[in-house]
């Protein structure tokens, strides 16, 4: 369903030039759940960024299907982003003037389809994640675990075919992250919903079906047996 | 379950209350003084035109010598005595361009000497003549005005239609009531036929005296309406010409004099506004700049959640708007109650028959403020909106941490 190839992404940090994204190509299935994981600063973030249509690569090719990503126009770019894609972000990503409960049916404002609300309703998910006492809360509020649940809430609120996650239980203690990570199980069997997650470490590898390492820029496959 | 941009929008302007409130405040200054001047320098306008042509005549021939009296009792009412020559009045009737004649006498009333209430304006007019009074009449009269018989003006408080009032030794009643014109000197004056005051008596120390006999030669102001052929300028270059001791007011210079004094005034005011509005409009582009500065990471998630570029402008520019129109309003409301609770003194201070716009004026005055005030806004967040719909999502989620 997704294929990617050779992707380039450059920064130019005064005068040197940073390779952030070095000739990445891989596919993804539906339903895959797939990991990458590296260092810091090799490049995940950016990757990740540029198949979810939030950065243009210098070169190179995101597929979904038949749509080349990066020859949508800027406004189908954003509806694609709103109907077929979902991001959790490496960082705290509520909006702070927003309840838990309109940050995570913050999404459906931008979607004009009549089947804007085709997803799970916004208070199961809250429960799911064990919001349900906070759904009137503000962002400021929360603990930055809760934060990060709701954000992960948020990411299922349209029912994506894809879920982009940025070290997605980074301030998660270990049980919550198992129950994270057992909600993105679930997710992925029983709603059929691809999972890109990227990792400073190996913990999760267990439960994705692809593994890939990534350093300065570039991308390995990696068998974790 | 839905939401809605204009919720953010909403709650984006909750956010910050005070800041919110300096927006509209500097929106509100503006609109206020704007709204205030143009009122006054609309209210100026109208009643100067319409108050002269109100006073119905193109000509009005006063005694040489009081001209600027005869100036203070037309325009603002101010009860004022002069006198000339009645004979004058045939003389002018034969000039060329002169169409109708018809001369008005003035009296001030004074309670010790004449009268029952003081202070009065009270004007002799010709009823066979006159052709600037009767158009006034709010209802016609059943028949001709006899002498002792009065029309009052509409601002008259002492007096209703039916009541009688003494002048000299003569009981006047008043049969008939004139429809307000915003003109003081016709809503606060009584008019009766010259006739009436024939036989008026004034008691004095020295005995009595005949005031119609005083009077009986005399005229104060000679109303002409010229033959539309005829500028009334040149009219009133033939009567000068031609008659001795007289003035020739044109009324169209009146309002053309006071008007640009006035505007002098008021245009200085104005500039002074629009300096303020222009001023507002950079301050509050800052505020914006500053605004759009901080919310970048949330800009750039909104528009990773699928927010569109024309979604971030709408965000942006609605706050805007609604923070300036909501000053607007309110800047409107203040400008026009300070109209109203200074209504006396601003009348008093610009010496004019002020009155309130047409509501039809005024209604376009409101529009046009509250568009401005709209436009404050919207062009003051127009750079910013711009520049954070453009922004690159990832660039601006990176650029907030
Ligand atoms: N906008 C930018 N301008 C300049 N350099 C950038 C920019 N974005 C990323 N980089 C550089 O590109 C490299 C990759 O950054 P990226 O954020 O993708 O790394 P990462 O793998 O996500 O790191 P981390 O695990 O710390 O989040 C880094 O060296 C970073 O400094
Ligand atoms: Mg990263």
């Amino acid at each position: 369903m997704l294929e990617i190839k050779g992707l380039h992404k450059n920064y130019k940090v005064g005068k040197d030039i940073v390779k952030a994204v070095d000739n990445v190509s891989f596919g993804v299935e539906k339903g895959d759940s797939i990991m990458i994981f590296g260092h810091s600063g090799s490049g995940k973030t950016t990757l990740l960024s540029i198949i979810g249509g939030l950065t243009k690569p210098d070169s190179g090719t995101v597929r979904y299907g038949d749509t080349e990503l990066w020859s949508l126009t800027d406004n189908d770019l954003s509806e694609f982003r709103n109907r077929r894609i979902n991001f959790i972000f490496q960082f705290s990503s509520l909006i702070p003037t927003l309840t838990v409960l309109e940050n995570v049916i913050l999404p459906t404002a931008f979607n004009k389809a009549a089947d804007k609300h085709r997803g799970i309703d916004a208070k199961d998910l809250l429960f799911m994640v064990g919001l349900q006492d906070k759904l009137g809360a503000y962002p400021s509020q929360l603990s930055g675990g809760q934060q990060r649940r709701a954000a992960i809430a948020r990411a299922f609120i349209n029912n994506p075919e894809i879920i982009l996650a940025d070290e997605p239980t980074g301030d998660l203690d270990e049980e919550t992250e198992a129950e994270m990570l057992a909600l993105f199980r679930k997710m992925n069997v029983e709603n059929g919903i691809t999972f890109l997650i990227v990792t400073p470490n190996t913990d999760i590898a267990g439960q994705c079906n692809k593994h890939f390492v990534m350093n300065r820029g570039i991308l390995t496959p990696r068998d974790m047996g | 379950m839905s939401f809605s941009l204009s919720t953010l929008a909403y709650k984006n302007i909750r956010r910050k209350f005070f800041r919110s409130m300096a927006i509209s405040a500097a929106v509100m200054v503006v609109a206020a003084t704007l709204f205030s001047v143009t009122t006054v320098m609309d209210s100026v306008e109208t009643s100067l035109t319409r108050g002269t042509r109100r006073l119905g005549a193109d000509v009005m021939v006063v005694p040489a010598n009081s001209e600027s009296k005869a100036m203070a009792s037309l325009l603002a009412g101010e009860p004022s005595t002069f006198y000339m020559d009645r004979g004058i009045e045939e003389k002018i009737r034969k000039i060329e361009g002169v169409k109708k004649v018809a001369g008005q006498l003035y009296l001030k009333t004074s309670r010790y000497k004449c009268c029952d209430t003081g202070d009065m304006f009270i004007v002799g007019f010709e009823p066979e003549h006159d052709f600037t009074i009767a158009p006034w009449l709010a209802e016609a009269l059943k028949k001709p005005l006899a002498p002792k018989e009065a029309i009052m003006g509409r601002s008259i408080t002492a007096y209703i239609p039916g009541s009688s009032f003494q002048i000299y030794s003569e009981l006047i009643t008043v049969v008939g009531m004139l429809e307000a014109t915003g003109m003081p000197f016709i809503d606060n004056a009584l008019y009766l036929p010259i006739e009436s005051f024939r036989g008026m008596v004034e008691t004095t120390d020295n005995g009595t005296v005949n005031v119609f006999d005083k009077l009986n030669n005399e005229i104060s102001t000679i109303l002409v309406q010229t033959d539309p052929a005829y500028a009334p300028r040149r009219v009133a270059i033939f009567i000068e010409s031609q008659i001795e001791g007289v003035k020739a007011i044109v009324s169209e210079d009146v309002a053309a004099s006071v008007r640009k004094q006035l505007f002098m005034l008021l245009r200085s005011i104005l500039s002074i506004s629009v300096i303020l509005w222009i001023m507002s409009i950079l301050l509050i582009s800052v505020v914006f700049s500053m605004i759009v500065n901080e919310r970048q990471r949330e800009l750039g998630l909104l528009r990773a959640l699928g927010a569109k570029r024309t979604d971030i402008f709408k965000l942006i520019i609605s706050e805007a708007a609604v923070l300036s129109m909501a000053g607007g309003v309110i800047g409107i409301g203040i400008g026009g109650l300070f109209l109203y609770l200074f209504r006396e003194p601003i009348k008093a201070a610009l010496n004019v028959p002020y009155m309130w716009p047409q509501p039809i004026n005024l209604v376009l005055l409101v529009l046009i403020c509250l568009f401005l005030s709209f436009l404050t806004g919207t062009l003051a967040a127009l750079y910013p909106a711009v520049k954070s719909m453009r922004m690159e999502p990832y660039a601006a989620i990176r650029g907030g941490e």
